[in-house]
């Protein structure tokens, strides 16, 4: 279960990364509340995957999820750059930010 | 384009002060203070993604975060520092500098 939650932290977090982008196409409310309920949920969720999962390790697929996750909707929905150079650079600082969880 | 940077590299600075406050605050003022950091942080990671491109920040703004946070650890409270930690640290900063090279802003190219 503790799983479940710490994939549904990770997709929060992901549509977090996304309001980002809405805010700044269009800044009103109603995206500022989406913005604020999805981090606000993500946390939640991943204090509850952290009563059971190690700390390093929740962490560790929590960001690699939603910064990942973000950086493709990004690319698919608002017009970000899909060089592969990019994506590689994204993945190789996700991949060192991962490792770095895992190995502490 | 520099002064975007500047805001992403400030705000993973400050993720490093709240994200060490959330383990070891213990007064009012010090969750006073992870607050106000967690607020700061934010807010300047959502300014610089105006410019730059959101996913590419948001990895930077974590990826620093966490070479920040693992830094610090080893340095204030005690945590033994490994050659695999200083291995991936570097891959991380050649990864951000790598993003920072090829990322070009808004406006700068007519796209």
């Amino acid at each position: 279960m503790a799983w479940v939650f710490l994939i549904i932290a990770g997709l929060f977090e992901m549509t977090g990364v996304v309001m980002i982008n809405q805010i700044h196409k269009n800044r009103n409310w109603k995206s500022i509340t989406a913005l604020f309920s999805s981090f606000g949920a993500s946390f939640i969720f991943l204090a509850f995957a952290m009563e059971t999962v190690p700390m390093g390790t929740a962490y560790a697929v929590w960001t690699g999820i939603g910064a990942s996750g973000g950086a493709v909707l990004g690319m698919l929905f608002y017009g970000e750059s899909k060089t592969i150079l990019r994506i590689v650079f994204i993945l190789m600082v996700l991949g060192a930010a991962v490792g770095l969880k895992l190995v502490s | 384009m520099n002064r975007e940077w500047v805001k992403v590299v400030i705000a993973a600075i400050f993720e490093v002060f709240w994200v060490i406050g959330l383990k070891h605050a213990d007064d009012v003022w010090m969750w006073i203070g992870t607050a106000l950091a967690i607020a700061v942080s934010f807010y300047l990671m959502i300014m610089a993604g105006k410019t730059l491109p959101v996913g590419t920040v948001y990895a930077v703004f974590v990826g620093l975060g966490t070479a920040g946070t693992v830094l610090a650890d080893s340095m204030f409270f005690g945590e033994e520092f490994s050659l695999i930690k200083i291995g991936l640290i570097l891959l991380l900063l050649a990864g951000v500098l790598g993003l920072k090279l090829v990322t070009k802003e808004e406006g700068e190219v007519a796209s």
